[in-house]
C-alpha cells in the first residue's frame, strides 16, 4: 500500500512537471479549441460602475449571440456559430475602477499576460485614452463603445474604432437644437448657455466642444462649471448657475452626480428654459425611473431607448439575452454601443479571413458594416476610427419616456418647452 | 448679499451633516488611538439600511436613523471585538491597514449583493420639501439634519463630560493601566466606544437616503471629510469637530460660488494643511 501511494505521487510529479515543460496550460488547450480571446475594460467598481457593468454585460450579450445559432435574431453572425469556421470569442473581464492609470496597467495585463488577441472599452474617455495607447503600440485592435470624448479619434492611431458618437458631434446637434427651440417656440429667445461638466477628460472634452459649437452658432457661454466627480454636495455649483441664469444648459454630468444635480436644481428651485445633456446619468434609465418626475422635462442625445423599438427593430431579440444579464435593465445608448462594437469586429474578422491585426484594421476601414442595433443601420469608419455614420436622436424625458422631439424627421413627440418650473410640476 | 447669505446657510447645513459623520470618528480617535479607515463604508451601510427599509417595509428615513443607529452599533463593536482588538498593543499601522481591509470588504459585499446601481428613495416624508425665509431657501430634509445633529453631538458630549460612563471613557483614553487600576473594565469602555462611534455615524447614514442617492462608493468622500474635520477640530475634541466641519462646510461652499466650484475641496484640503501645519494637534487639541 505504502509503495502504491508512493508510486501515485512519483506519477503525479511527473505528470505535472510534463505540463510545465511542455507549456500545457488552460491558455494553451483554449488556443487548441480555436479562441480568439477579447479583453474588457470596464468600470466594474467605482462611481460609474453602474454603466461599466451594463458595458461588460452588453459585450457578453454579443460574444453569446455570435458563438452560439440564433436564427431569431436578425443581426449578421446569429445564424451560425463562431466566426471564421468555428472560432469563438473568448472574453477576458477587467476593472478599470474608472482610473486612467488602472486602466492602463490592465491594459498591460491583459495583452502581455493573458495574450488577448484585441481590446473593447473603456466607458470612460479619461481610460479609452492611455488603454488604447497600450493597445496601438502592441499593434492590438482597440474597439471603443461609448467613450464621447472626440480627442479620441483625433490621434490618427492605425488600430483604434469608435461606434458612438462624439460629444463634437453632439455639440453641434444641440446648438441647432436651441436654434430650432428659438424658430419654432414663441418668446424663446434662447441667447445664454451654461455649461456644468464633470472635472474629467470626458467632461473636459465635453465643454471645450460646448463652447466652441456655442460659439458658431451665435450663443455666449455665460457660466462654466466644472464640478468634481463623486461630490458630496452640488449646491455651489447649482447656485452658480442659477446665480448666472442661462437660458439654457448643457450637462456632462455621469451616473449619481447627474441624480444630485438635478436633486439639487430642485432644491434651489432653478430651471433654465432648456437642458441638453451628453451620454450621461441622462441616459441612464434607472435613474430616470428613480427620479421619477423630476427628471422630467430635460433633454439629451440618445443612440437608443427602450421606446425606439419601433425605428430599431431588430434591437427586442438581442435585448431579450443582455436583460437576462442585467438582472431586467434594459440596454441605454452607452451599454449598446459595446455590444455594437464587438459585432462590427466579428464581422471584420470574418470579412478578413485572417486574424492579423493588420488585415482585420485594413478591413474595418474599407467596408461599410450592416448594423442592425445602430440609429443609422450601418457604421463605417473615417480616418482616425471614428464611425462617421454614428447618429442620435434628441429625446426628451417627458412622463418617464424618452420621447424623440429632434430632429423633426424621427420626432414622435412634440418637445415641452420651456422646461416647467419645479413648483408647477 | 442675499447670495452670500444663502451660500453660507447651505455651507453651515452641509458642515452639520459633516459634524454628525465626524462625530464617532471623533470618539474612537480619540478615546482609542485608532484611525478607522472604514468609517466612510459605515455611513454607505446605514445608508443602505435606511434604503431597504424605506424600499421594502415603507419605513421613513426618520424612523430608520434608529435601526441604522442600532446596526452601526452593532457592526462597530464587532468590528472592535475581530479585528481592533487583535491590533492592541501592535503598531499603530496594524489598526489602520486593518480598518482598510474592512473599507474594502464592506464596500465590495455591498457591491457584490446591491449591484453599482443607485438607489434614491422617493415619497419620504422630508422629501425635497424647501421653505421661503425672506429671500431665503431652505431646505427641510438638510435642516432636519442639522438639527438632528445638534441633538446627537449634544448628547454625546453630555455623556462623556458628566456621567460615570463618559468619565471612564476619559479615564481610559488618558491612560489605559492607571483607568484598570481603578477598576475599570477597559476591554468593555472600547467595545462600547466603537459601538457608540459606529452609532452616531449610522444616524447620519440613516437620514441621508432623503436626499442623496445610495451606492458602494457614497461614502468614500465623507470618510474623507471626516477625517479632515477630527484632524482640524482636535483628535478626540467633541466641540473642536463640530467647529471644524462647520468650517469646512462654509469654506467649501463660499470657495465653490466665489471662487470655483471645483476649487471647492481644494480649498478645503489647504486649510487643513494649514491648520495641521500652523496647529498640528487641530484647533481644540491638548
Amino acid at each position: 500500500m505504502v509503495h502504491c501511494k508512493a508510486l501515485f505521487k512519483l506519477l503525479l510529479v511527473a505528470v505535472v512537471s510534463a505540463g510545465l515543460v511542455l507549456g500545457v496550460s488552460p491558455g494553451t488547450t483554449l488556443a487548441q479549441e480555436k479562441v480568439i480571446k477579447i479583453g474588457t475594460i470596464f468600470p466594474l467598481t467605482g462611481p460609474v460602475a453602474l454603466a461599466g457593468q451594463r458595458c461588460k454585460a452588453a459585450v457578453e450579450t454579443a460574444a453569446e449571440i455570435i458563438n452560439n445559432k440564433y436564427p431569431n435574431i436578425k443581426v449578421p453572425l446569429a445564424n451560425q456559430e463562431g466566426i471564421l469556421g468555428g472560432y469563438k470569442i473568448v472574453l477576458v473581464h477587467t476593472d478599470s475602477q474608472g482610473k486612467p492609470d488602472v486602466g492602463k496597467a490592465e491594459a498591460e495585463r491583459l495583452i502581455n499576460q493573458e495574450g488577448v488577441w484585441g481590446l473593447i472599452g473603456s466607458y470612460n474617455s479619461s481610460v479609452s485614452m492611455p488603454a488604447s495607447m497600450v493597445a496601438e503600440r502592441a499593434k492590438k485592435i482597440f474597439m471603443c463603445g461609448a467613450s464621447s470624448s472626440a480627442a479620441l479619434t483625433q490621434r490618427d492611431l492605425k488600430f483604434f474604432f469608435r461606434t458612438a458618437s462624439t460629444d463634437e458631434v453632439e455639440s453641434h446637434e444641440f446648438v441647432e437644437v436651441l436654434k430650432w427651440l428659438n424658430k419654432t417656440q414663441k418668446k424663446a429667445n434662447l441667447k445664454t448657455l451654461g455649461i456644468i461638466y464633470e472635472n474629467s477628460v470626458f467632461g473636459k472634452h465635453a465643454a471645450e466642444e460646448a463652447k466652441k459649437a456655442a460659439a458658431k452658432g451665435g450663443f455666449n457661454v455665460v457660466a462654466d462649471v466644472p464640478f468634481n466627480p463623486g461630490a458630496t454636495n452640488l449646491d455651489s455649483e447649482v447656485q452658480t448657475l442659477k446665480s448666472k441664469n442661462p437660458d439654457a444648459l448643457f450637462g456632462a454630468v455621469l451616473g449619481a452626480d447627474y441624480s444630485l444635480m438635478v436633486k439639487t436644481m430642485k432644491k434651489m428651485n432653478w430651471t433654465p428654459k432648456a437642458s441638453l445633456n451628453y451620454c450621461s446619468g441622462y441616459q441612464d434609465p434607472v435613474i430616470a425611473k428613480q427620479l421619477g418626475d423630476d427628471a422630467n422635462y430635460f433633454m439629451g442625445s440618445t443612440g437608443y431607448s427602450p421606446q425606439f423599438a419601433d425605428i430599431m427593430p431588430a434591437v427586442a431579440e438581442v435585448e431579450k439575452i443582455f436583460k437576462t444579464k442585467t438582472g431586467g435593465v434594459p440596454y441605454d445608448s452607452d451599454s449598446i454601443q459595446e455590444t455594437i462594437a464587438l459585432f462590427v469586429l466579428a464581422q471584420a474578422i470574418e470579412k478578413a479571413k485572417s486574424l492579423d491585426p493588420e488585415v482585420v484594421a485594413k478591413t474595418l476601414y474599407a467596408n461599410t458594416w450592416p448594423s442592425p442595433l445602430s440609429l443609422a443601420g450601418k457604421v463605417a469608419f473615417a480616418p482616425g476610427g471614428q464611425n462617421k455614420l454614428a447618429l442620435s436622436i434628441i429625446t426628451q424625458l417627458q412622463g418617464g419616456e424618452y420621447k424623440r422631439v429632434f430632429p423633426k424627421e424621427k420626432a414622435n413627440t412634440k418637445v415641452i418647452f420651456p422646461m416647467k418650473p419645479w413648483d408647477k410640476r | 448679499m442675499d447670495t452670500l447669505v444663502q451660500v453660507l446657510l447651505d455651507g453651515m447645513l452641509n458642515g452639520m451633516l459633516y459634524a454628525l459623520v465626524a462625530l464617532g470618528l471623533c470618539l474612537i480617535w480619540g478615546v482609542m488611538d485608532v484611525i478607522n479607515f472604514a468609517h466612510g463604508e459605515y455611513v454607505m451601510v446605514a445608508m443602505y439600511v435606511s434604503y431597504w427599509l424605506g424600499f421594502l417595509a415603507k419605513v421613513d428615513p426618520l424612523i430608520s436613523i434608529f435601526a441604522g443607529g442600532a446596526f452601526i452599533f452593532i457592526l462597530g463593536a464587532l468590528t472592535y471585538k475581530l479585528i481592533i482588538h487583535y491590533t492592541v498593543g501592535k503598531p499603530p499601522l496594524s489598526a489602520l491597514l486593518a480598518t482598510f481591509g474592512l473599507a474594502m470588504l464592506l464596500k465590495n459585499l455591498c457591491l457584490n449583493r446591491f449591484t453599482p446601481n443607485f438607489r434614491i428613495l422617493s415619497d419620504t416624508w422630508l422629501g425635497d420639501r424647501t421653505f421661503q425665509l425672506g429671500f431665503l431657501i431652505v431646505p427641510v430634509p438638510q435642516l432636519v439634519t442639522a438639527v438632528l445633529a445638534l441633538l446627537v453631538i449634544g448628547l454625546i458630549f453630555y455623556m462623556i463630560r458628566s456621567t460615570r460612563f463618559g468619565w471612564a471613557v476619559q479615564a481610559t483614553a488618558m491612560d489605559k493601566e492607571a483607568a484598570e487600576l481603578m477598576g475599570i473594565n477597559t476591554e468593555r469602555i472600547y467595545i462600547l466606544v466603537f459601538g457608540i462611534g459606529g452609532a452616531t455615524v449610522g444616524i447620519a447614514g440613516g437620514i441621508m437616503p432623503t436626499y442623496l442617492a445610495v451606492h458602494p462608493e457614497v461614502g468614500t468622500m465623507f470618510g474623507l471629510i471626516a477625517f479632515i474635520c477630527v484632524a482640524m477640530g482636535g483628535f478626540g475634541s467633541i466641540p473642536g469637530t463640530l467647529m471644524a466641519a462647520i468650517l469646512v462646510g462654509v469654506v467649501e461652499a463660499l470657495s465653490g460660488y466665489y471662487i470655483a466650484p471645483v476649487f471647492k475641496y481644494v480649498a478645503v484640503f489647504g486649510l487643513y494643511l494649514a491648520v495641521v501645519f500652523l496647529r498640528p494637534k487641530g484647533i481644540f487639541g491638548w
